[in-house]
């Protein structure tokens, strides 16, 4: 065992943990910069753009780092949204209590007096929380001035083709610095062009050249160079939809009305009428079209089903999602039921089962014959004799064959489900006689057939009787949304389904192969958010007016005379220190989200460097101040069209679509969970190997600064 | 062709103590032990460097329990350690720290191991008469009519390891949830033996702590259930539920014997024959009315089809932890063989319901009368909800040997400074017969008295971390903390507030002094008064068993240490 001092001089801990956060600062806000994590050994790269993918890709074999892993996952496990929010903070406020440190504040007072301004804070924006029956008279009201711009139309036009897709940043390395190559220049096109999607080619080999093809739109030229633009050009864009900063604009993507059966730009008319979700939807998006256009629909599809019921709630359990390589991503649509890719033989079948009614039988185990439940162990010592070799006796496999396809034949199944794999004889012999067996099908599928169907999962065939054979199921090849059958590569998409089932699935259609776990991710993100929002019944104003709350309440409370609440090392010191370290460890705590807002800025190009970015911030908080109540003014700018507005920017004259909203709990938890972790880290002053590595400890270059027992 | 090696003689080692790296060892194992010590101590990362889970803790039995100890003198150190924390949960890092103590100030005395042994068990026969009298003012009594006292001790342990990341409306939620636990497993009638139930922990890891409820009964786990519809349960006449429990393993592959190996004729299938006897076994279930099976391995779908099938609710996997309270809470008998069911084995329950928490589902078994309950323990990261759990059994087991023993010690260090005070009053005021009894001189005596003295403030010295000052006062003999670079000041009672265990306050003067160093010279002093401390709101408590036996234990294992003079280290 070998025991290690963390705290040398700085502590290595928090260090750990900033450098580790500092590789996220590009995910926050809605432009989020792509990364490459490249493998040095095998040469793989993976395109990412969300913390969790980040934290997954690095190398932790740290305390601090594990941590750090642990934390994020976490939080991806519950709310799928607020990584990105939480490894920033991690990092901001660790090199915040640095410096604590380093001004010689106790341990114990930066604990207490950091978690109960959190605490406080958490309890003041409370106040911003808009309730979701109020949410959409609050997106909607809107400060009519008319005619707030002119000659910046043309700019702003230009702007609303930017999609935050079209900037695709390499990163070799994580370390290295960023390059910034957008694959579309937009500065030539008219505002009313045709944009399709921009195809890479997979293999072109994004680190060297990104040598860039735009499909063909209308009148647009074809072939674009990345090398022909520069960083800084597309850096000054504005976004639409941002989260944090809005730019009013005047039409939407025009390749986008064409694909989603011509909804106007926003929620279309019949989606906020129903529900109301539409505009709680987009609030959420925080710019992101995609996805936003798949949860819109799938919500539509919910409430319609809801109508029966009385929820008011997304199930999340009754959606899937299926990736379909080849196709633009203007083809992503939301099918009911089941959408998976199956073999061209299974295709065949399903022509050839089309327009039947199914007998769908669901599996919750393997297809094969080795399979046995788990928890049940192969005996080892069992010894089989055969006494009267019989010649005709085949092999052992296809009595087992043959006795399972006559089961299956014997209930006239014609559809199977099965949670695991299939053992391939057996599909090549359903396929024969024209079953459908189809393998990997997740367990919240079956559930949803099984409530369609009346089917009852079974482990083993031979469990099988007539009650756990269910009616009424259908399969067809899927079509995309144009009317024409997909048949890009090996694999053909297939949609299942059942009369009255609850199952629906976001077909994500991609050119880019690299984009595909991309584009799951957000629209699970988006999904998340819009289930907790309802979830938690309100949702918080986005755009920064929470994070700018929280500083001028911290402003208020390090004036406060008093130490802040009653806790047990506050409560021992006497006042003189108190009040002293009060006000350096609430400003340290500030500084977290001061930095966050500037980072906004600079991400979204609101300002060109972090210092103007701080500038804005301090300019708001003194309007904020001397407005008096600091809610109110933040309210009253989130309806104007935002907060951290800057005075050039015009007022929206249109701003229904514009606000944008975040998760109450997914948030306050972010804070929590990286102001835990910091505190965990500060607190810790040794770290501990365990296990019989005393040689390798040893022979290492850092063998001094450890201690054996 | 066979070697035979000659056997390596055994490693004879003189005067362990007295060698370099045993010294080195303890005081780098006092130093980890000490940093880790109070509310305010230190939190250690134990993990294997090669990317296992790493544990962040300050509590004595997760970290001697991964430590590896080389050193035959640690390993009697910590194994006696170990063995006080199994039977007391509490007060292992007092024991560890305060028998280092003692071994570091005896040895530097100049007097023969043996005479400080006899001396230091006079020492602490003094001490343990003391907190047993009536007398003792850093003591005070269990009021179990009134919550207050109770809920002082549980909120003293919940704090006192940081890295459970509580904030103070979490240990307020959490300190009334331990309390009613608590309270659950104290049965309503009283016969002549009265038997604790027990509160089984059930772990929700990464939400927020205020989720955390405790429940009467007995939740499992069950995963596979279906929510929205109602639960069937048969019932028997008497509408209760009835129940059987097997801990035996029901997933058909019972065939597979120790050793041996069994011969099958071809076409004879020993899992169908298996099955069969499953299935008969799950008829009988059928035929007495049976409404809950529960079984603590796997079950065969098979057998779980049709017990389903029959309308009986079938739950396995259910761990062995649930076996003994679901068991004595339901009056069945776990059933330990397929091949034989005896009536007699079933037990009852009242009602059967699901509860959801976070993304988990669980079948919340309520029965008639009982003293089980479930405490649904829910943190928001791994390694804070596993410091967490510690925390509460500890708490838990402190409130049933509080039950044994109505009493508590003032905590913050002021027992052990006080015990410190009462020590030196009395060591200087003992007869001359007393000596003789024990064949030694007073200087002697008064040696090993102050070094006594010296280890028990050396604990409430550990409290410190920051660079805090520690205060005594004459009159009652509690500790004090001062913040590192406080100004001069002409007035103590400017620099201090409240003492460690929270009873006192700078309202009186109480004539401060500096908490003896290693170089003072002892000050003669009275006898620390006793006091009638008034339960405060936030009073630290220390468990009053727990801390007999730690000061106990610290010394029997530092004499025994002291008084090793070879070790023989077989190296074959």
């Amino acid at each position: 065992m070998a025991f290690k001092d963390v705290n040398a001089r700085r502590h290595i801990g928090l260090q750990q943990l900033s450098s580790l956060a500092s590789t996220g600062r590009t995910f926050l806000g809605p432009v989020k910069s792509h990364k490459f994590v490249v493998d040095e050994i095998t040469n793989q790269s993976s395109l990412i753009c969300s913390a969790v993918r980040l934290i997954e890709s690095l190398d932790l074999t740290s305390a601090a780092g594990q941590l750090l892993n642990e934390t994020i996952q976490a939080q991806n496990k519950e709310f799928n949204t607020g990584m990105s929010t939480l490894l920033f903070l991690v990092g901001a406020w660790s090199n915040a209590v640095v410096e604590c440190l380093q001004q010689n504040i106790p341990v114990p007072a930066i604990v207490s007096m950091m978690s109960e301004g959190l605490n406080s804070c958490c309890e003041r924006i409370q106040c911003l929380q808009i309730p979701i029956p109020d949410v959409k008279r609050e997106l909607c009201s809107s400060r009519v001035r008319p005619k707030a711009f002119g000659s910046k139309t043309g700019q702003v036009g230009r702007d609303g083709l930017t999609n935050p897709w079209n900037l695709l940043c390499f990163q070799r390395d994580i370390s290295a610095t960023e390059e910034v190559i957008p694959i579309n220049s937009c500065s030539h096109q008219g505002e009313d062009c045709n944009f399709n999607e921009c195809l890479v080619s997979p293999s072109a080999g994004f680190g060297s050249v990104a040598s860039v093809v735009k499909a063909v739109g209308d009148k647009s030229p074809s072939v674009l160079s990345g090398s022909g633009v520069t960083a800084s050009s597309c850096i000054t864009r504005k976004l639409t939809h941002s989260r944090h900063f809005s730019t009013p604009r005047k039409s939407c993507f025009p390749s986008q009305q064409g694909s989603f059966q011509g909804h106007p730009s926003g929620p279309s008319a019949d989606l906020c009428g129903c529900c109301g979700l539409g505009h709680l939807a987009t609030a959420l998006s925080h710019g992101n079209q995609t996805s936003l256009k798949l949860v819109q629909s799938i919500a539509a599809h919910q409430q319609e089903r809801a109508e029966c019921r009385d929820s008011s709630q997304m199930d999340i359990a009754e959606i899937v999602t299926c990736c379909v390589l080849g196709l633009p991503e203007s083809y992503s649509c939301v099918s009911p039921g089941f959408v998976t890719l199956v073999s061209p033989e299974q295709a065949t079948v399903i022509k050839h089962l089309a327009g039947k009614t199914l007998r769908v039988l669901l599996m919750d185990g393997d297809l094969t014959e080795q399979y046995r439940h788990l928890g049940f162990n192969r005996p080892r010592n069992v010894r089989t004799i055969l006494e009267h070799p019989s010649p005709q006796g085949g092999r052992a496999g296809d009595t087992w064959l043959s006795r399972m396809s006559d089961i299956l034949m014997s209930f006239e199944v014609n559809l199977v489900l099965v949670k695991g794999n299939v053992c391939e004889n057996f599909m090549g012999r359903c396929i024969a006689s024209r079953i459908l067996v189809i393998g990997r099908v997740a367990r919240d599928v079956l559930r949803a057939f099984g409530a369609a169907t009346g089917a009852q999962a079974v482990t083993y065939l031979s469990q099988l009787n007539a009650s756990c054979v269910g009616n009424g199921a259908w399969a067809e090849l899927w079509k995309a949304g144009d009317g024409r059958a997909v048949d890009l590569g090996e694999l053909v998409p297939a949609r299942i389904s059942a009369g009255g089932i609850a199952l629906l699935t976001a077909v994500l259609t991609t050119a880019l192969p690299s984009k595909a776990q991309l584009l799951q991710d957000q629209f699970w993100t988006l999904l998340h958010r819009l289930h907790h929002a309802l979830k938690d019944g309100k949702v918080f104003p986005g755009g920064g007016a929470v994070e700018l709350l929280c500083l001028s309440h911290i402003q208020a409370l390090a004036e406060q005379p008093g130490p802040p609440g009653n806790g047990e090392a506050v409560r021992k010191l006497p006042s003189p220190w108190a009040a002293e370290y009060k006000s350096i460890v609430l400003q340290a705590l500030a500084s977290g989200w001061k930095q966050y807002l500037s980072v906004l800025l600079c991400n979204t190009a609101r300002a060109s460097s972090e210092l103007e970015a701080g500038a804005s911030v301090d300019q708001h908080l003194q309007k904020a101040a001397a407005c008096g109540s600091a809610s109110a003014y933040i309210l009253e700018e989130f309806r104007r069209g935002g907060v951290l507005r800057s005075g050039s920017d015009p007022v929206p004259d249109q701003v229904t679509d514009l606000k944008v909203c975040d998760n109450v709990g997914a948030k306050t938890e972010a804070w929590r969970r990286a102001l835990d972790l910091v505190l965990l880290v500060l607190q810790t002053d040794a770290e501990i190997i365990t296990g019989p590595r005393r040689s390798q400890i040893l022979n290492s270059p850092v063998s001094s600064e450890f201690m054996f027992l | 062709m066979s070697r035979l090696e000659a056997k390596k003689p055994p490693l004879f080692i003189s005067e362990p103590l007295a060698r370099d790296a045993v010294s080195q060892s303890l005081s780098v194992l006092s130093g980890i032990l000490k940093s880790s010590y109070g509310p305010a101590g230190r939190l250690k990362q134990l993990h294997n460097g090669v990317g296992g889970c790493v544990c962040t803790t300050s509590q004595s039995s997760a970290l001697l329990g991964h430590l590896s100890v080389s050193q035959p003198v640690l390993r009697v150190l910590t194994a006696s350690v170990r063995n006080h924390v199994s039977r007391f949960s509490d007060c292992g890092l007092f024991t560890a720290i305060l028998c280092c103590g003692f071994i570091e100030n005896f040895r530097s005395l100049n007097v023969a191991p043996f005479t400080v042994i006899k001396i230091s068990r006079h020492l602490l026969s003094l001490c343990l008469d003391h907190l047993k009298s009536e007398a003792c003012g850093c003591r005070v009594s269990v009021d179990f009519s009134s919550v207050e006292t109770l809920a002082c001790l549980v909120r003293s342990i919940l704090t006192s390891k940081p890295a459970c990341m509580l904030n103070k409306t979490e240990v307020d939620h959490l300190t009334s949830l331990v309390l009613r636990a608590f309270i659950f497993t104290v049965p309503c009638h009283v016969e002549t033996n009265a038997v604790l139930g027990k509160c089984v922990i059930i772990p929700v890891k990464g939400s927020r702590v205020m989720d955390s409820a405790v429940f009467p009964g007995l939740l499992i786990e069950t995963p596979e259930i279906q929510l929205g519809k109602p639960l069937a349960v048969k019932r028997t006449g008497s509408n209760m539920i009835r129940i059987a429990l097997f801990s035996v393993s029901m997933s058909g592959d019972g065939f597979n014997p120790e050793e041996g190996t069994v011969a099958v004729h071809h076409g004879i299938s020993l899992e169908v024959s298996e099955l069969n006897q499953l299935l008969s076994v799950g008829k009988q279930l059928v035929k007495d009315e049976v409404g809950l099976v529960v079984c603590q391995k796997v079950m065969h779908p098979s057998l779980k089809q049709y017990l389903k099938e029959n309308s009986v609710l079938a739950v396995d996997r259910a761990g062995l932890s649930v076996m003994e309270p679901l068991g004595r809470m339901t009056g069945s008998q776990s059933i330990a063989s397929i091949h034989s069911l005896s009536p007699g084995c079933y037990g009852t329950l009242k009602d059967l319901c699901i509860q959801s928490f976070a993304s988990k589902h669980f079948l919340h078994l309520i029965p008639e009368d009982t003293v089980f309950c479930s405490l649904i323990l829910c943190n928001r990261s791994e390694t804070a909800w596993d410091e967490l759990k510690r925390v509460c059994e500890t708490a838990e087991h402190v409130l049933q040997l509080t039950v044994k023993e109505p009493l508590a010690l003032l905590g913050g260090g002021c027992t052990e400074t006080h015990l410190a005070s009462y020590i030196r009053y009395k060591s200087s005021s003992l007869p001359a017969s007393t000596f003789k009894d024990l064949d030694c001189s007073q200087t002697q005596y008064q040696l090993v008295a102050e070094g006594f003295c010296r280890s028990l403030e050396s604990v409430a010295r550990s409290l410190s971390h920051d660079g805090e000052e520690i205060l005594t006062d004459m009159v009652y003999g509690h500790s004090w903390f001062v913040p590192s670079g406080s100004p001069c000041v002409s007035k103590w009672s400017d620099l201090v507030s409240k003492c460690g265990c929270g009873v006192n306050d700078n309202t009186e003067d109480l004539s401060w002094r500096f908490l003896q160093g290693q170089s003072g010279s002892p000050v003669i002093q009275g006898c620390p008064k006793e006091l009638s401390p008034k339960v405060a709101d936030l009073l630290t408590l220390d468990c009053f068993a727990a801390k007999c036996s730690g000061l106990q234990v610290a010394l029997e294992t530092a004499n025994l240490i002291l008084d090793l003079s070879y070790i023989i280290e077989d190296q074959n």
